[in-house]
């Protein structure tokens, strides 16, 4: 019985796919728009996913904690003389000074990050060095040095050439050897990142001695990271403080809200193909008529001309769900997401080229399927209900 | 009795406006084993007969009796499956679907009831045998004759070995020697056990001497000329 049950269903299934075969047109060009609507919603889900995740991996060697002054609701320099505040706090096994700033290059119009530390101070400083596509961190004593990103060497045009100037506020140059360049795999945080010794930085923007931007503290117990964030925050009440996982939630959320504002773009569009699907479902050509009545009429039943309807339909909905996400991994992994990488990557005005490396769960996955598949069988299927109670003797009269 | 009829009235879209009667009071018996012919003119009621003879539908009032099963008794699902075992269908436009092979719509009706494909090609070729297509198993319907389509049909109305074989105007699309030939056939299947009814008003079909009974339908009524 179980066997016949079975066999059954293979022999539907195999009608099946002699029917898609027999109206190939139709079926491909309605799975070549099904697999494209699915191959933007996954390489969405995809970039969004490889993108978090790069972001995760850049803010690994990042303080633990950051402070920065606030005066008037903005940023402004913070005291040195706030380190010795930090010192009495029990648990901060480092506190770091940096100066964090922007440079506009009106040449290029190209908007630079500048960042100015001792690199050998910072606990990880030695693994920094892993980030560097060639060359090395600025000596601590050694002025005049720095280090820059992809985007800054490309857009300064340096080629060969290893000094780069930039202009101080009052219009003085200033200016640089570089002795290294970021690595392509931290683009996402380095592609427009200047490195300076603090110093160099100071001078650059002209900011007052004994101050910086922000201090960066590295907690030794990272469970206690809340905690003494806390602390600090209840010691140095002028300033704001935060922590690694806060600017990590702050990237998931750029991402996340641009990813989902092109997701709600495209699920429109999925919705207008479902439309389409359903109502070209519900009408049925003369010649699909007759086939249905011969079926009938031969000893088919109902369920079993739904059963046909139903494995057409899953079959060019799973087909495009594979094509679309294949694609769609392809795009992120060999191609870096090229479509979608303006609308995902809002930079100032030089763009990253970091090399994304697609992450998709299973949850995700199955996410797209429950957006895209199953829309289309309910879509399909149910209005051929319709079609299946067309009436056995419409093949005699 | 194989068939019986008694009284039988079938009206189409009852109690609306275009409400037709197609049969009234049709009382008929077919014996087993026997050739019998439907002759009426177009529009007569001889395909509406046929339909409830070959289990598509229950007559609107009346009794029909169908190899031992009352027809307005049976749910539609059970009709289906009381058509499948019973009746063989043979249609005037042989009604053989183009993009399949022929052999795979001589076993169209084999695929609900799960039978292996090895199973189904092996009843097949029997039945390509015993009507000399066999070297036309793999070709497209739309590519073999009309002859040849006609065996075709008749391969795929006794797939199931039903016990009754209903041709709806058969050989309407055939030349005199192919429609002698497919009487030819009926008359074998006769006397093989099959019950055949045939619905025509050629009268190649309607004068033939195998045939036993000629039933008139004139009107939705049985006549009697």
């Amino acid at each position: 019985m179980l066997k016949t049950v079975f066999e059954k269903h293979l022999n539907i299934l195999d009608y099946s796919l002699s029917s898609l075969w027999r109206r190939r047109l139709k079926n491909a060009s309605v799975l070549l728009v099904f697999a494209g609507v699915i191959f933007l919603l996954a390489s969405f889900q995809m970039v969004t996913q490889a993108l978090t995740q790069l972001a995760k991996d850049s803010l690994e060697n990042t303080p633990e904690i950051t402070i920065q002054r606030m005066s008037a609701g903005r940023q402004e320099a913070i005291p040195l003389a706030y380190m010795d505040e930090l010192s009495t706090i029990f648990g901060i096994q480092k506190v770091v000074p940096r100066i964090w700033g922007y440079y506009f290059d009106e040449a290029n119009l190209a908007n630079y990050t500048v960042m100015g530390l001792d690199v050998s101070a910072m606990p990880f400083g030695k693994k920094l060095n892993l980030a560097l596509r060639e060359g090395r961190f600025p000596e601590r004593e050694g002025t005049g040095e720095s280090v820059i990103g992809q985007s800054v060497y490309t857009a300064k045009d340096l080629k060969n050439r290893r000094v780069i100037s930039f202009f101080r506020p009052d219009l003085s140059l200033k200016s640089f050897k570089v002795v290294g360049i970021f690595s392509s795999i931290v683009d996402l945080l380095t592609s427009d990142l200047i490195v300076m010794n603090i110093e160099d930085a100071r001078d650059l923007f002209a900011i007052a001695p004994g101050f910086v931007t922000d201090l960066c503290v590295y907690v030794a117990n990272p469970m206690e990271v809340d905690t003494i964030a806390k602390k600090i925050a209840d010691r140095l009440s002028d300033t704001r403080v935060l922590t690694r996982s806060q600017i990590m939630k702050t990237y998931q959320v750029v991402f996340g809200w641009r990813s989902g504002f092109a997701s709600v773009c495209l699920l429109t569009a999925l919705a207008a193909f479902i439309i389409l699907a359903w109502d070209k479902a519900s009408g049925l050509s003369p010649e699909e008529r007759r086939e249905i009545s011969i079926l009938k009429i031969l000893g088919w039943e109902t369920t079993d001309v739904l059963a046909v309807r139903f494995w057409e339909s899953f079959l060019v909905a799973a087909l495009a769900f594979v094509i679309g996400c294949t694609f769609a991994y392809i795009h992120v992994a060999f191609f870096d997401a090229t479509l979608f990488r303006p609308v995902l990557l809002g930079w100032s005005v030089i763009y990253p080229s970091f090399q994304l490396i697609p992450n998709i769960s299973v949850d995700d996955l199955l996410l797209i399927f429950c957006f895209t598949v199953i829309p289309y069988l309910a879509a399909t299927v149910i209005p051929a209900w319709r079609c299946a109670i067309v009436p056995a003797d419409s093949a005699i009269r | 009795m194989l068939i019986e009829l008694e009284s039988v009235t079938k009206i189409y879209n009852k109690g609306r406006p275009n409400e037709v009667k197609a049969l009234t009071g049709v009382s008929l018996t077919i014996e087993p084993q026997t050739m019998v012919c439907l002759k009426g003119a177009s529009g007569s009621g001889k395909s509406t007969l046929l339909s409830i003879v070959g289990c598509v539908f229950p007559p609107t009032s009346g009794r029909a009796s169908i190899a031992g099963k009352q027809l307005s008794r049976l749910p539609d699902r059970f009709l289906t499956i009381h058509r499948r075992e019973t009746i063989g269908f043979i249609f005037q436009q042989f009604n053989i679907l183009p993009g399949l092979t022929v052999m795979d719509n001589i076993t169209l009706p084999l695929l609900p009831l799960g039978v292996s494909p090895r199973e189904r090609r092996k009843k097949a070729r029997i039945l390509t045998e015993q009507l000399s297509i066999t070297h036309r198993e793999n070709f497209l319907a739309n590519q073999i004759s009309g002859g040849e389509l006609q065996r075709v049909a008749i391969a795929r109305a006794l797939i199931n070995n039903p016990p009754i074989i209903l041709a709806d105007e058969p050989t309407a699309h055939l030349d005199s020697r192919l429609s002698m030939e497919f009487m030819s056939i009926m008359n074998d299947l006769r006397l093989a056990g099959k019950t055949i009814i045939i619905a025509s008003h050629d009268t190649l079909v309607t004068d033939h001497p195998q045939v036993h009974h000629i039933v008139g339908v004139k009107d939705g009524r049985i006549h009697v000329p």
